[in-house]
């Protein structure tokens, strides 16, 4: 029970990475590949504030999401005149660099070594060192993204994500400042991928920067497009999926460092595979 | 040993390297106008060939060589075989092509850890104790010198291919448009195999040099994937002689960069270099 339990925590960060994610690949057309940096952006926010100050961890929560706006800002003016490739490679490289950042900056984030001892966040004497609890808060945080997800996506706001996705000129043309809203909604996942970054540096109480490297936006990535890219069910499909996979090649009985390399593989494959033979995904409605 | 003399000639062995994986992106993405991220990675299999046929299996090290690189060049090939061919004849977006190189890369860096284990690795038991040269009061290793006398040696080579061959000019039509390439009669889809071959070949040769230069790690052809597009971006992609201008260029900023940081910051001046371009000069120095 208490391993179920785990694994549908896991699920609830995935999900919420996978949500958030789609917002930019599936409804933008932008293929971000830098989804760990904000996410770890959000868990180290956390673990520096419950390990070095007294700020608890609804606070740090909200902290993690205006650090993560404010660097998807800085980094996304640059790029929301890009889309294609040039997209890409601007993701991939800042990627690169907040990894370099949470490797290297060691007075802030002690390095290779990692930050231990974050503490399980506390509200109205609800513990939630108890993994249900943590599991109800998780699922809370999940809905809530979901449906602001959601409601973005049926807005006239997300009508026009998905005009740009088409045909960005088109709708330039029709005075539309793409670049604005292509900015609005890389901050906006952002945020979003910075409040899983929190659950997950307090659930785990330890991480080190090897959870937010680029093999870990090419696994985010991997659940949107596996799932379906422009469907929000489809990202909760997708790392449901996912989740269950790597969990399935630990108990088939590889040793647990050979079994990391084989989820790379496995969803290296995959994404492969989907692009092969159903570029839209499972669930979905748009082809990249 | 003086520091200005000894940072030009750093700088002149990193653009070298760099310049090599440039000239195999470059001459990849001149025929197919996609960002092949599987081109690092193909560094890391020839490294690891050489380290397993030259110690492992104890065969020359010439020999050993030769076979990396060809194997390289081999896996670049069935690459663009199994996967891109069959994506490009679905006439399949950039994107598309961007992604499922994304999971090869991701894929074959996980199966070489998996045979070899992640750890770092060096030839140098293979080598002995390596000869210094002095030049202009810096000190450089004979593998470096040999590094940038390849490097001189392969952009000459490749020049003459492009502009003095029969092959070359069925390139360059490719180039400039597939489909009236095809309609002339060039088989475009023959010269592409080759092109991902002698391409993926000189990423091989890259990683070789830099496992002699330092060592090799699954993970290097990232960092050297990364550095070479960077490299290609900044000189004007597609365009030959922009990939090692764009290369020398990136050595010098990195190397003099870190004059006064620590050397760990290298790739986020890299990615600094890139941004700088991105906003002022995004289609390269040499392209208009």
């Amino acid at each position: 029970m208490e391993y179920l339990i785990h694994l549908a925590i896991l699920f609830s960060i995935y999900a919420i990475l996978g949500v958030s994610l789609n917002l930019v690949v599936g409804y933008t057309g932008l293929l971000s590949i830098t989804h760990a940096a904000f996410y770890g952006i959000g868990a180290y926010t956390t673990a520096i504030l419950l390990t070095k100050t007294g700020v608890g961890f609804f606070n740090s929560v909200i902290l993690g999401i205006i650090v993560a706006i404010a660097l998807s800002f800085l980094i996304g003016v640059v790029l929301s005149k890009f889309k294609g490739d040039y997209y890409a490679l601007g993701t991939f490289g800042f990627n690169t660099m907040i990894f370099a950042i949470f490797l290297n900056w060691q007075n802030l984030t002690m390095g290779p070594f990692g930050i231990p001892g974050i503490s399980k966040p506390e509200l109205l004497s609800i513990n939630f060192a108890n993994n249900f609890n943590f599991l109800v808060l998780a699922l809370i945080f999940l809905g809530l993204i979901y449906f602001i997800a959601r409601f973005i996506t049926k807005s006239p706001f997300g009508r026009v994500l998905k005009a740009i996705r088409e045909d960005e000129k088109a709708i330039a043309v029709f005075g539309y400042n793409t670049p604005y809203f292509k900015l609005a909604i890389f901050s906006i996942s952002a945020a979003m991928a910075a409040v899983a970054g929190s659950l997950f540096a307090s659930y785990l109480t330890f991480i080190d920067p090897s959870s937010f490297r680029l093999m870990e936006s090419t696994f985010i990535l991997a659940i949107v497009i596996l799932g379906g890219l422009a469907n929000l069910r489809g990202a909760i499909l997708g790392a449901l999926f996912l989740i269950l996979l790597s969990e399935i090649l630990r108990f088939v009985g590889f040793p647990p460092d050979i079994a990391a390399q084989m989820r790379q593989v496995v969803y290296g494959v995959i994404l492969i595979l989907v692009m092969l033979y159903r570029p839209q995904g499972l669930m979905g409605e748009y082809k990249l | 040993m003086e520091i200005v003399p000894q940072l030009i000639l750093n700088s002149i062995i990193a653009g070298s390297i760099y310049a090599l994986i440039a000239l195999g992106f470059n001459f990849i993405y001149g025929a197919t106008k996609f960002f092949n991220l599987a081109h690092g990675v193909m560094a890391a299999i020839g490294g690891y060939a050489v380290f397993y046929f030259a110690k492992t299996l104890g065969l020359n090290l010439y020999f050993a060589v030769i076979l990396g690189v060809a194997l390289a060049g081999i896996v670049g090939y069935g690459l663009d075989k199994f996967i891109y061919l069959p994506l490009r004849k679905r006439k399949a977006s950039n994107m598309v092509l961007l992604v499922a190189s994304l999971g090869a890369m991701t894929a074959l860096q996980a199966v070489i850890a998996i045979l070899f284990t992640s750890r770092f690795k060096t030839f140098s038991q293979n080598i002995g104790t390596q000869k210094l040269f002095e030049v202009l009061g810096g000190v450089i290793t004979q593998t470096q010198l040999i590094i940038i006398l390849v490097t001189a040696l392969i952009l000459a080579g490749l020049v003459f291919l492009l502009y003095k061959t029969q092959f070359g000019k069925a390139v360059r039509a490719i180039s400039d448009d597939e489909e009236v390439a095809r309609i002339v009669g060039i088989n475009t889809n023959k010269i592409i195999g080759y092109v991902f071959f002698i391409g993926s070949a000189l990423a091989g040769l890259a990683g070789i040099l830099v496992g002699f230069d330092t060592g090799i790690e699954p993970t290097m052809g990232l960092g050297l994937l990364l550095k070479g597009v960077i490299a290609s971006v900044i000189g004007g992609v597609g365009n030959i002689y922009g990939g090692v201008l764009g290369a020398f260029l990136l050595g010098f900023v990195e190397n003099f960069g870190i004059w006064k940081i620590s050397g760990e910051w290298k790739d986020a001046i890299a990615f600094t270099l890139l941004i700088v371009f991105l906003i002022f000069r995004p289609r390269g120095i040499m392209n208009k």
